[in-house]
């Protein structure tokens, strides 16, 4: 068993008329239990300029409704340039450069990806860093 | 114009052999912008005690109240489960309530998770099965608490 955790720090001294400052750290298990996650998957890619949705992380059946945690940033430094994150078709949002996310994955069904796009009217790619902590996965046949 | 940062530290000496610490500081920024993001519902707390899907943070809401975010541009949520156990979770979800077809299940919060993503916030109509809300559904019908924030343009 391993121990990782995941602290989120929020913080602003203007964005309300008192400061926000709010921090939370989970530490991650696998489903259902107090027993560390135990298998990591990390990655740096850059993504092509299209508006066809790519796989980013690829869901499997080994991971099905088993606990996963996906980290995904957007390493491109233009204010104006985002990729799209999308799981199973479905937009969740933009990140932009220098944004983050961090989400638990449920992996429901080997379609549930976590896809990306670095739109083609930016005219460039995009750096993605990635990583995913989870529970186990199945392998491709060679 | 306000200044809003976000930090993740992701952190483990012990899942591999060498030390893992991943660190990240986002700036939270309007779309194809510097300026910072100025607007939030503030932090807010629901509790919860029943199995049944609960429109947790409804797109149409802020449209009524004058408080509209501005679809596809840098909005971000927090989501926390209060609670503390660790056999009991909070499905988070995407999309369009009663179409499952059309509704995501992101993932599951279990007592003391959090997530932080951006949101799309596509608001289509005061119907609220038409707009990409975020929806939760507890494992249990014991009650557990949610805290949730966004913060948008």
């Amino acid at each position: 068993m391993a121990t990782t955790t995941a602290t989120i720090t929020l913080a602003s001294t203007d964005l309300l008329s008192d400061s926000l400052s709010l921090s939370s750290t989970s530490t991650l298990y696998d489903a259902g239990t107090t027993t560390g996650l135990t298998q990591y998957d990390m990655g740096r890619v850059v993504v092509p300029s299209s508006d066809t949705n790519s796989i980013l992380i690829d869901a499997t059946a080994a991971g099905d409704d088993k606990a996963a945690r996906v980290y995904v940033a957007n390493k491109n430094t233009d204010e104006a340039h985002y990729v799209v994150i999308s799981m199973n078709g479905t937009t969740i949002g933009r990140l932009y450069s220098g944004d983050w996310m961090f989400i638990p994955w449920s992996q429901t069904d080997a379609s549930a990806d976590v896809e990306v796009y670095c739109p083609a009217a930016l005219s460039t790619t995009c750096i993605v860093e990635y990583a995913v902590f989870h529970q186990g996965k199945t392998f491709s046949a060679a | 114009m306000a200044t809003t940062t976000a930090t993740i530290t992701l952190a483990s000496s012990d899942i591999a052999d060498n030390a893992i610490s991943i660190s990240n500081t986002a700036t939270l920024s309007k779309a194809n912008s510097t300026s910072g993001l100025d607007k939030t519902s503030g932090l807010r707390r629901r509790t919860l005690a029943a199995t049944t899907s609960v429109d947790l943070i409804q797109l149409d809401h802020f449209q009524e109240t004058g408080e509209v975010i501005t679809e596809n541009t840098a909005a971000k949520v927090y989501i926390k489960n209060i609670g503390t156990s660790t056999a009991e979770h909070v499905k988070v979800c995407i999309g369009q309530e009663d179409a499952d077809a059309d509704t995501e299940e992101i993932g599951r919060l279990y007592g003391g998770d959090w997530m932080f993503f951006p949101w799309a916030a596509v608001w289509t109509s005061a119907d609220h099965n038409s707009n990409e809300d975020i929806y939760v559904i507890p494992s249990s019908a014991d009650s557990v608490t949610l805290e949730w924030m966004v913060i948008y343009e």
